[in-house]
């Protein structure tokens, strides 16, 4: 297998194929700049259009855009608090604080670096262990995948921040949006008001764009004369070698953060954002200095961009090799490799090699790639975007959200429910209601029902199938350890405390 | 000068009105209405039928694929079946899903909305069983389901499509009863049968000829055996009359002028013999059936009564 691996590189070092590589992460790193166009969109205009071309030039193509995609977001999330992409969010958390100091160079950076630490990683982990990987898979039935799911919602708690109450109400103002549309299992409307286009429930991206890119922009054109933009103007951008010191004691986070992105990669169903939010947290948890992450630490923009870019490839070893997608970005990408004749399956390493290892490498360089055009070129260019008169700047931005939302579906109903949900995000802001959880709630909130029914169902009605083999045991115990932990940690310090005195 | 003018307006009117009808359809590109995403095995489909299609359809033809997903298709069936009558849009069509749809939820199309082309994949079910379930051959599984019943649960894609008809057709030609655990989409029920979380599936041939090693095949729902998997035997062979697939084809809104159907008709007729196109629809996983016109018609109408059956007696909804 390993010697396949290395007769397919010749192919992927052809001037096309490399040339598709770099256009692909160019225009990736735009696409997921602009709040409402992602990756998933992007290649799946694509995907009709590579019919006629060369397999590695097609597939070079979106695995660059993949790519380019998840460090893209991580642009306006820092210099505006608008995620580009769903996984993005996370990145606002601290990148935005970061900008505001003056240090939303320092923030890109570090997204850049983190992305591609986390793309190489996931390409490693596609090329050297899709097939025993897959198998990790295969452990995950419904019930599994609901104490994952259980397992992300309690982290939930931890994103809270101040106020509880509102926070909850957040989340389940996220899993009431969930609800909306066709039930999993049967089929029946639910609050759909007889409306076609609610029938597959309300995508995500026009949800994450009305609640979380409309209010900053209202608020940008509420006080036009103000000349500091969204963020400051000033990036207080230096050359990179400077700041990769300040950077050197982030590698715990770098590797806990590929590890947790290349894990929710190959589960199936779960995607960037549910990474970036669990490896953010878990950041947070073995951070010395917990109290000052959400003010302005870049360890937090490293946790959420290292691990959403970690599950890039590793979302496709269940796809390659089970023909399941992690991600819905994946399940676009199967229709593309089936355009080209290839079958995902066990059989597909056998029949197409050359192929299927130049894929893995084509992602392997996408992620290196990325450091050399994600860098000074992206940034300063977005950079100086943001030097634009506020009203301006405003109404860019608006036109962008207005396309990326009506090209989901090419529908105007779309655009007139991100607006609403605009109008709820701008209440919700000033009434200091957190947002995150809205996009936990909803991920999370539809992911646990649809599996908790089909565990039931295999189960036929008996809860304890719940509980009925170890890798459940595991995520629960691993769930309580999260809830509990705190508080044990509080009782030992306490504990330790008196000790001394005694 | 004014008389001049309109003299030579109603002239010019005149001749294109006499152009458009001495044209040969088609004189402008073709719209095909795909109701899934693209890279999805409808979309797949249209796509590989395209080229094929201009080529019978004459010089100059061109065919433009445009994606509307949504409501599992009903968005962009809705969309095929009510727009210009002029041959210049067309739509795909999936059967069961299609009627299914018209029964169990509010449809603006029906049965006689559309003038019915051309099917051309019939993707047969398969029965499947994990390899943990120790139920490795058809005898057994039906041993197993008479003396437990319930006892089998059963992944199959959704309630309402070709799984969930073949079910029912099975349940009642062997009086047994199954417990369905409908997934979102074949491949998560093929996963979940490889991990051994169920232990039957129903799935389509296309969806498991690439991992034979990894699930036991025990039969297949055609009357002869498919060049897919001509090592598994029909049921047909092993006891039971059960036929049952996954259809997809083109439409058209109803009511097309005579000679824009019969151009289509014609084209569409000329995909069967033609071995280039045959060899790449296999290279995409699709069992080719031609099956047009007045056929195709008759083949919709017996599937709508199939659905409205199962529908009355077990309704999924």
């Amino acid at each position: 297998m390993y010697t396949d691996l290395i007769q397919s590189l010749p192919n992927v070092i052809a001037w096309t194929n490399l040339a598709a590589l770099v256009i692909g992460v160019l225009a990736g790193i735009v696409v997921g700049a602009m709040p409402g166009l992602s990756a998933t969109m992007a290649i799946s205009v694509l995907v009709p259009f590579t019919f006629g071309l060369e397999p590695l030039v097609a597939l070079g193509l979106m695995a660059g855009i993949y790519n380019g995609a998840m460090y893209g977001g991580a642009i306006p999330a820092v210099l505006l608090r608008i995620p580009g992409t769903p996984a993005a969010v996370a990145t606002t958390f601290d990148g935005y604080p970061l900008a505001q100091r003056g240090e939303g160079g320092y923030a890109l950076q570090v997204a850049v670096v983190s992305s591609a630490i986390g793309g190489v990683a996931s390409a490693f982990a596609l090329m050297l262990l899709a097939p025993p990987l897959s198998r990790v898979t295969l452990l995950f039935g419904p019930a599994e995948v609901f104490w994952v799911a259980v397992f992300g919602l309690c982290s939930i708690i931890f994103l809270l921040g101040g106020n509880i109450v509102k926070g909850l109400i957040s989340a389940c103002f996220g899993v009431f949006v969930s609800v909306i549309g066709s039930d999993p299992i049967f089929g029946n409307d639910r609050f759909t008001f007889d409306q076609l286009e609610l029938l597959d429930g309300i995508h995500i991206v026009i949800l994450l764009v009305g609640l979380y890119a409309l209010p900053p922009v209202i608020d940008l054109l509420e006080s036009p004369l103000k000349t500091d933009g969204g963020a400051s103007e000033h990036l207080g951008t230096q050359p990179i070698w400077r700041t990769l010191p300040r950077m050197k004691g982030y590698w715990k986070t770098w590797l806990r953060s590929s590890l947790i992105g290349i894990w929710i990669g190959i589960l199936p169903g779960a995607g960037g954002s549910m990474a970036a939010f669990m490896s953010y947290n878990e950041a947070r948890r073995a951070s010395k200095n917990p109290e000052e992450w959400g003010k302005g630490e870049g360890e937090g923009v490293a946790a959420s961009e290292t691990a959403n870019n970690a599950d890039t490839a590793s979302a496709l070893i269940p796809a390659l090799t089970l023909g399941i997608p992690g991600t819905a970005v994946a399940a676009i990408m199967l229709g593309g490799l089936l355009i080209h004749g290839l079958q995902p399956g066990p059989m597909l390493f056998r029949n197409n090699p050359d192929i299927v290892f130049g894929f893995m490498w084509q992602f392997l360089f996408g992620a290196i790639l990325l450091v050399f055009l994600g860098g000074s070129l992206a940034t300063n260019s977005f950079a100086k975007l943001l030097k634009l008169p506020r009203p301006l700047l405003g109404s860019v931005i608006i036109i962008l959200m207005l396309i990326g939302v009506y090209s989901i579906h090419g529908r105007m109903f779309d655009v007139y429910l991100m607006l609403g949900f605009g109008a709820i995000g701008y209440v919700m802001d000033k009434l200091k209601f957190p947002l995150p959880p809205v996009v936990l709630g909803l991920i999370l909130g539809g992911f646990a029902e649809e599996n908790l029914r089909l565990a039931l169902r295999i189960g036929r009605g008996d809860w304890a199938v719940l509980f009925q083999n170890t890798t459940s045991l595991i995520l629960v115990a691993l769930t309580l350890a999260v809830i509990t932990g705190p508080m044990i940690k509080k009782r030992l310090l306490k504990a330790k405390a008196s000790n001394g005195k005694a | 000068m004014q008389k001049f003018i309109k003299t030579v307006t109603l002239a010019s009117a005149f001749l294109t009105i006499a152009g458009a009808a001495a044209a040969e359809f088609p004189e402008k590109p073709i719209k095909v209405i795909v109701g899934y995403s693209a890279g999805g095995g409808t979309d797949v489909m249209a796509r590989t039928v395209a080229p094929f299609l201009e080529k019978y359809l004459g010089e100059g033809s061109s065919i433009v694929v445009k994606n509307m997903p949504g409501a599992s298709g009903q968005i962009g069936v809705t969309e095929a079946a009510n727009a210009e009558k002029d041959g210049y849009t067309l739509g795909t069509y999936n059967l069961p899903g299609m009627m299914a749809r018209t029964l169990d939820r509010k449809a603006d199309y029906d049965a006689d909305s559309f003038t019915y082309l051309a099917n051309v994949v019939n993707d047969p079910n398969v029965i499947v069983t994990s390899k943990k379930s120790g139920l490795d051959t058809f005898e057994k599984l039906l041993a197993e389901a008479k003396a437990n019943p319930r006892a089998v649960t059963v992944g199959m894609s959704s309630l309402g499509g070709d799984d969930h008809f073949l079910l029912t057709k099975l349940q009642k030609m062997t009086d047994t009863e199954f417990t369905i655990v409908p997934f979102r989409g074949s491949a998560p029920a093929r996963t979940a049968l490889m991990g051994g979380h169920v232990a039957m599936g129903v799935l389509n041939v296309s969806e498991v000829s690439a991992f034979k090693e990894e699930i036991n095949i025990l039969g297949i729902a055609l009357a002869e055996r498919s060049e897919f998997a001509p090592d598994v035997p029909t049921f047909k062979e092993q006891g039971i009359d059960l036929i049952n697939g996954s259809m997809r084809g083109f439409i058209a809104p109803a009511g097309l002028p005579d000679d824009v159907r019969a151009k289509l008709l014609d084209a569409f007729n000329k995909l069967e013999g033609d071995a280039e196109f045959k060899a790449a629809m296999k290279a995409t996983a699709n069992p080719v059936e031609v099956v047009t016109g007045d056929d195709f018609k008759a083949l919709n109408a017996e599937i709508l009564d199939l659905a409205k059956a199962v529908w009355a007696e077990t309704p999924w909804r």
